[in-house]
Formats: C-alpha cells, structure tokens, sequence
C-alpha cells in the first residue's frame, strides 16, 4: 500500500486543478445562461465547423 | 415605441451618455474595446437571437455580440475607433426589431458578479466535501489497527489541505456576518455558525498535528465541509430567487429610456438624455411624459401625478412657478420646465435603490430568528463549555470532542433554514406564475389573512374598456359612425384619460394599424381635468370631446336623450354645444372573476368590493359575482377608513387592486396584491405584483402561503426536536462528533428538502384570453353554477 503516498498528494493536487479549471468556466460566464447553449442547434445559418462541408441539395 | 422609432440616435453616440451602459477596457495590444449592454424589443423566440447576432456582427467595428433571449439582452463587443452605438443600434432596427441602451446595466452586472462569486464559493466547498469524506471514509470503516498509524496521518494532512480553501474562502461569507454583527454589539445567525466552525477547524487541527495531544485523536474535516457545503447550498437558493425577482421587476421598470426635449436659447428643441441635462436648462416635457429632473414650471398649466413621490393619488395641478419633481407625470397639458436639480438618471436610481432594497430586506421571520440567537448562543456556549468541565473531571481525554460535539449538535443550521427556504421556494413558485413577491414576508401574513376587498376598475374588470356603440346626434345626421369615431380618437389621442385611452385604442383596432389618425389638424388643443378636451380643426371649428356637459356646454340636450351606459361610461364628442355622437363604453370581466371569487370565498374568507366608481354599477357587479359587501363611491380616504374600520375590528385584510387611486389603500392592507399594468405606486407600494392578467393567481397564491405556513411549522417542529434529542444524547457523551455532524447535515437536509415541496403550483387553468376589444363579454351569461374553474374558464372567450 505505499502506493497511497503517491496517490493521496495526488489526489490534492487533482482536486486544486479540477478547481481552477472550474474557477475558469464560471467566470468566464459559460453557467451564466444556461437555457441558450441548448437551443443553440434551434438556430439556421450557423457557419458550417468544417469548411469543407458542402450543402446536400433539397 | 412610435416616439422611440422617431428619437434622433446621434444622443446615445454622446460619450456621457455612453457612460450610462458601456464599458471600456484597455487590451493588451493598447487598443480600446467597448463592451455595450443593450435591452432588446421585439423578440419572441430564441430564433430571434441568432438573427440580431448576426445582424450586429455585420456591422463594421463590432467584434463580437451576444444576445440573451430570456432577458432580452444584448452585449455587444466593438472598437471605439470604428463602430458607433448609434449604428448598431440602427443595425438591430433594420433586422425589424428594437434595441435601446441598458441603463440598468452596471446594477445587472453587479449580480452577475455576486452570482458567479457564489457559486464559485459553493463549487470549492462541495468539491472539498466530497474529496475530504472520501478521505475520511477508511477511519470509519476500518478497525482498530487495520490502518497503519502514518496512512492515517496523511490522509488527515490531505483532508486538512482541503478543508483550508474551505474554511479561507468558502465561508467568508459567515465570517464576515458573524464579525459585522459583533462589531455592531449584536448576535446574529452567523455568530454560532462561526464558533462551531473555528472549534471544530482548531481541534481538528490538533489532532491531525499533534495526535494525542490535548485535542484527542478525532478530526472532523468531513463535518466541517459538509456544513459549509450546505449552508452555502441554502444561501445560493436565496441568491437565485433575490436576483430572479429582481430582473423581471428591473424588465417592467425600465422598458426603454427617456429622452428630452431640451430647448436651447433660441427656442428650438433638441432631444437629448436626462443624464446632459443641466442646472438652468428649459426643457418641454409633454402630455404622458413624465418630469426628467427637479424644476420650476416656466411656461404652461398642467397636472402632474405624483402618486410615485408623494403617495398623493390625485393630480395636482401646476401653474408657471410651481415645483415638479422628478419622475412626476405630466398629465394635463405641454410645459416648459427649467430644471434646478438633477441627480443621476431619476429612473435608473429608482432601480439601483430598488434591487438594494430587495437585496438588503430580511423577512420578519429570519429577524426572529436572529433575536432569538442571541440566548440561543450563550446557552450553547454555556452548555458546551459546562461539558467540556464536567467531562474534564470524569474523562479529561473525551473533554474536548464532547463540548465539540454539542457545539456541532446544536448548530442552528435546520433552525436557520427551516423558515426562509421554504419562502424561497414558495416565492420561486409564484414568480413562475407570474406574480412578484416584493416582500417576503407578505407569504406569512397572506396566510393569516381572513378577508379580501377588490378594487373594482381594473382589477375585477379589465383594465381596457371595450368600445359599446355610437350613439349618433341629430346634429351630425348622415356622417358615418365610424368617420366621426375616428375623429374623436384623433383628438383622444392627446389625452391620457383612460377613456380617451380606450377610444384610440379601438380605432387603431379597426382600421390596418398603418393608416395614422389625423391628429396634426387640430391646434390648441387644451384639456380640462375632468371635464374634456377642446381643440380647435383646420377650418376653425371647435369641437369637444369628454362628459356630456362639457360638449353641449350650456346648449339645451336635443331630443335624444343620454341613454346611459347601465354597464360603462359613455364619452360625448361634437361642436362645442353640438353633440355629434355619444361614445358608449363597456367595463368587461375579468374573464376569471368568478372562477377566482368563488375559489376564495370557498376558503372561508370574506370578500368585499370597494370602489370609486358609482354606487349603482358597483352593486351590480357585486350582485354578479356574489359579493354583497360592495360599496361604490368611496374615495381614497374613505377606502382608508374601511380598511381601518375592518382592522380594528380584527380583521386581517388582503387588498387587491390596480393601483390607480389605490396606492395609500395599498399600503395600508395587512397584505396587497396590484396588478402590473396599474402605476408604478402600486408597484412600489403592495407586497406583491401580479404581471399575468388572472385573477385565479390570488386564490392560487393564497392556498400556496398556507401550504407554506404549514411546511414551515413542520420544519421548525422538526429542528426543535432534533436539538432536543440530540443535546442529551452529546453532553451524556454518546454522541461522538462525525455522528453530531451527520446528523446535523440531515436534519438541514431534510429541512430543504421539505421546502421544495412548496414549489410546485398546478399550472394555471387553461384560459383562452378574449380578443381585446371583443365586445361585450358578460362572464355572468355563462353561468355560476360551474364548480371547476378550468372548464369554467374554458367556455367565455366561445360563447
């Protein structure tokens, strides 16, 4: 079991790291409005992700 | 809207102006951005706002916009060197919508921030819970020995590593309550909270440093991060439901901002924003509009309403040389005002002073709470301090952790939380429904009250009235009905009287909404408070509109006598002593009236009509609905004195009204409901706005505060006896502290959890809503006899 004294001091520095990712996303607003990224797909004319996507006629 | 689509742009480019919803930042690259806040018009589904991002981001210099439907927002990202407000606001107008800076913007900006800051805090200390109670786990599981003595101390360095954000950040909040209220010589909620905190945090550092030492083995991290976690759980409930409130009233108050007409010394008008007005400036205000600053009436007679300062429900009239205050309206005539004092932007004020208010309000109930903590906390330290002596000459090894667990165990968590969760939820519930609660305390006594009085305008009936017919006068034999209607309602259009209001609004019906009425033929036009308008055409006929004396100004009535809208109010129009038509207008139902009178009246409460308006129409409309309290031609004060009356005979009265004339009546009632359409003295004034035109809300929201009151008792009932058992239980020692924690973190759980079942309201009753303007709609006609509303309520709009 002397593994846990690796996976423990670990384990913390996890924790502080998954904080400061989070600590990121709430401020930069991605909780703020939490209804718009999910009607988001709703919306036409987005630009399409890969350039070279051609439209399929009809 | 109209006057909006006509306001010159080029006032928002003005920096000043700029100020009031823009903010500048400096990039790294040393380039100016502009960040602006816009509220948006015209939007009805989320499609709209991929179409205005779109629209904004075409126009040259904006870098990048963002619109949020819910709240119809926009925040639009541009270079100052390029790009003007003024051409992205044209951008959004051409798209076919409308867009108006955001006055309110750094007051939103303020809760976006305090709303991140909290969820932030409550994200560290619920991560921190859940990695400390894994790490706190195997000393539960595992037997004696079964752990080697170093593993255990590293697992407890970890926890403690954790639990210091927790503590340090998380809990600040409670930290810097607790201090505020010693500092003010006060013992609030926080101050026990803080005390269990640090004691349980300093033993527990104790141990896990010096084991064995005079701090026992035991840690309690695990306790620790999971009261933070769950206090701030509750805290951030609260947070949602301030803020949630507080936008929706923000949206209702502040629709667009104002523009003013200031003169310059020529005499000629310039539009500009109250924020450039001076001290000494002129400026013309006009009829409906309302006073943007402090000043001295120049030129003109008008009235002014008053109602938002003052609480004085009645214009009052104002001569040249009388004062007006800001944000009085201008009812009566256009006048020329010269501004001696202006604050910031009177509007935007209210707003600020407003969400402070909302934010800084405590329910009665959480005040309670806070009077009592003050013994609550010397008995608790008085108890455990008692433990920890008593125990130190039976087993001074246990002394310690015994006097932590009481502390612990007596911790007001559930008590704090038994009250205002359950008000959160409920008010969370009613905002769904569309009626605000301003205060929340308004639930508890809502739930106590034992009588309803209506107002009767407005608030039983519609706030619109319905065009009845035109009588047409000998006098104008052979015009058209509807030719002479649409010349009363081009003069009605200068008056904000509401029938003069309900005239213009049933010609703009008819006609296709383009056609414009020809209002710029009449010249001095002059209207005389409770009497009619005068105007004069082009040919030079003057011609009057308003009460039946007014227009035949002394001339004999001819043969076609008035025939008295039994229902309504009728308005004369014709030549000045030649009556052309009289204007017959119906007062309609609200089409739930008498779903929402029955519903409450069921409950047992008594119900009352007290109204303004003649003595005759308001027996019928009480007959009608079954009310036989109902008394007409009461004026505010005696709508006081009733309601004091009914007070001092202990009667707990709920008042509901539109607001009009209501506002000291309002503010009077135990309780006061108004409807949003009323004026913004009601909304200031009743404890809670209805935004929905239903009157079932107010059955619905009385039936919610009982439910209410009843989950509350529950919840109190329930920490008293947890504090009950428990305390024993942790001074005889049997209750070692990870238990006292476990419990205590269930029981608040439980608590909330009981909350929640508050929040959930049966949708409204299906309502098709009439036309307006429909006609005639005699909700009597179809029948009393039906016992559910929501088949009731179906059949009006059909029939």
């Amino acid at each position: 079991m002397d593994i846990l004294y690796l996976l423990i001091p670990l384990s913390v520095v996890l924790v502080f790291m998954i904080m400061a990712l989070f600590a990121w996303a709430i401020h930069s607003g991605q909780f703020d409005d939490l209804e718009r990224e999910g009607e988001r797909i709703f919306e036409g004319e987005a630009a399409s992700l890969d350039p070279d996507q051609v439209k399929t006629p009809g | 809207m109209e006057q909006q689509e006509t306001a010159p742009l080029s006032a928002v480019d003005d920096p000043q102006e700029q100020a009031g919803f823009t903010r500048f930042t400096q990039k790294v690259d040393g380039q100016r951005e502009a960040c602006s806040q816009l509220q948006l018009a015209g939007l009805y589904c989320s499609a709209c706002a991929g179409v205005i991002e779109s629209a904004l981001q075409s126009v040259p210099g904006v870098h990048r916009a963002s619109v949020n439907v819910s709240s119809a927002r926009a925040e639009v990202t541009w270079d100052p060197e390029r790009a003007r407000p003024s051409s992205f606001i044209r951008a959004v107008r051409e798209a076919g919508y409308d867009a108006a800076p955001d006055l309110a913007a750094p007051a939103r900006e303020l809760r976006t921030r305090e709303a991140r800051r909290g969820h932030w805090r409550l994200f560290v200390a619920g991560f921190s819970m859940m990695q400390v109670m894994m790490y706190a786990t195997p000393a539960y599981v595992a037997g004696v020995g079964e752990i080697p003595a170093d593993q255990l101390r590293l697992l407890q360095w970890a926890s403690w590593l954790l639990t210091l954000p927790v503590l340090l950040f998380s809990a600040g909040p409670f930290f810097r309550g607790a201090w505020q209220s010693l500092k003010a010589r006060h013992i609030g909620m926080d101050v026990p909270v803080v005390v269990g905190l640090t004691v349980a945090f300093v033993a527990s550092s104790g141990a896990t440093f010096e084991p064995g030492g005079i701090f026992g083995h035991e840690v309690y991290f695990d306790s620790v991060t999971m009261f933070v976690f769950l206090l701030l759980g509750g805290r951030s409930l609260e947070m949602r439901a301030r803020h949630r409130a507080a936008s929706v009233l923000e949206a209702a108050m502040a629709r667009l901002p104002d523009r003013v007409e200031r003169l310059n010394e020529a005499g000629e008008a310039e539009q500009v924003s109250p924020r450039q007005l001076r001290r000494g400036d002129r400026v013309r205000v006009q009829i409906g509009q309302a006073f943007p600053a402090d000043g001295v009436v120049l030129d003109g007679q008008t009235r002014a309403d008053e109602a938002l300062l003052s609480g004085e429900s009645m214009p009052v009239p104002k001569r040249s040389g009388d004062a007006v205050v800001a944000g009085s309206l201008n009812l009566g005539a256009p006048v020329i005002v010269r501004v001696d004092a202006v604050g910031l932007d009177t509007r935007h004020d209210a707003i600020l002073a407003m969400m402070r208010d909302a934010s800084t309000q405590r329910p009665a109930s959480v005040l309670a709470a806070d009077a009592v903590a003050g013994p609550f906390l010397w008995g608790v330290l008085l108890l455990s301090g008692g433990a920890a002596l008593a125990w130190s000459f039976i087993d001074p090894s246990r002394a310690v952790w015994v006097a932590v667990s009481v502390l612990i165990v007596t911790c007001p968590c559930a008590l704090s939380l038994a009250t205002p969760s359950v008000l959160l939820s409920a008010a969370g519930a009613l905002a769904k429904r569309g009626v605000l609660l301003q205060r929340l305390d308004a639930l508890e006594r809502l739930a106590t009250v034992d009588t309803v009085v209506f107002d009767k305008t407005g608030t039983l009936t519609e706030d619109h009235l319905a065009l009845q017919g035109v009588n047409i006068q000998p006098a104008a034999t052979g015009r058209e009905a509807s030719e002479v209607l649409k010349l009363a309602a081009s003069l009605g259009v200068w008056s904000t009287h509401p029938v003069s209001r309900a005239l213009v609004a049933t010609v703009d019906q008819q006609d296709d909404p383009h056609a414009q009425l020809p209002t710029a033929q009449w010249e001095a036009v002059n209207e005389q408070a409770g009497e009619g308008l005068e105007a004069t055409d082009a040919l030079g006929r003057v011609f009057r509109l308003g009460r039946r004396a007014w227009v035949l100004d002394g001339a004999l009535p001819g043969e076609a006598a008035d025939q008295g809208a039994a229902n309504g109010v009728s308005t004369w129009f014709g030549l000045r002593g030649e009556p052309w038509a009289e204007i017959s207008f119906t007062e309609a139902l609200r089409s739930d009236a008498q779903a929402a009178v029955q519903a409450l009246a069921q409950r047992g409460l008594q119900l009352a009509i007290l109204s303004g308006d003649q003595p005759a129409r308001v027996h019928a409309m009480g007959h009608r609905l079954g009310i036989i309290q109902a008394s007409g031609g009461a004026r505010p004060e005696d709508k006081l004195r009733a309601l004091a009356d009914r007070q001092s005979a202990g009667l707990r009265v709920l008042m509901v009204g539109d607001g009009l004339n209501d506002g000291p009546v309002l503010a009077r009632a135990d309780v006061s409901f108004a409807f949003a359409h009323g004026s913004r003295l009601s909304q200031l004034h009743s404890d809670a706005v209805l935004l929905s035109p239903r009157l079932m809300d107010v059955a619905d929201a009385l039936q919610l505060s009982h439910r209410a009151r009843r989950v509350i008792r529950q919840n109190l009932a329930w920490s008293a006896l947890y504090n009950l058992v428990c305390i024993p239980l942790a001074l005889a020692g049997y209750m070692p502290p990870w238990a006292a924690g476990l419990g205590m973190a269930c029981s608040s759980l439980l608590v909330v959890l009981n909350a929640t079942r508050v929040g959930h309201l049966p949708a409204p009753a299906a309502q098709a809503q009439p036309p307006a303007g429909a006609g005639d709609l005699d909700v009597a006609s179809t029948g009393a006899e039906s016992g559910k509303a929501a088949s009731h309520l179906a059949a009006p709009a059909s029939t």
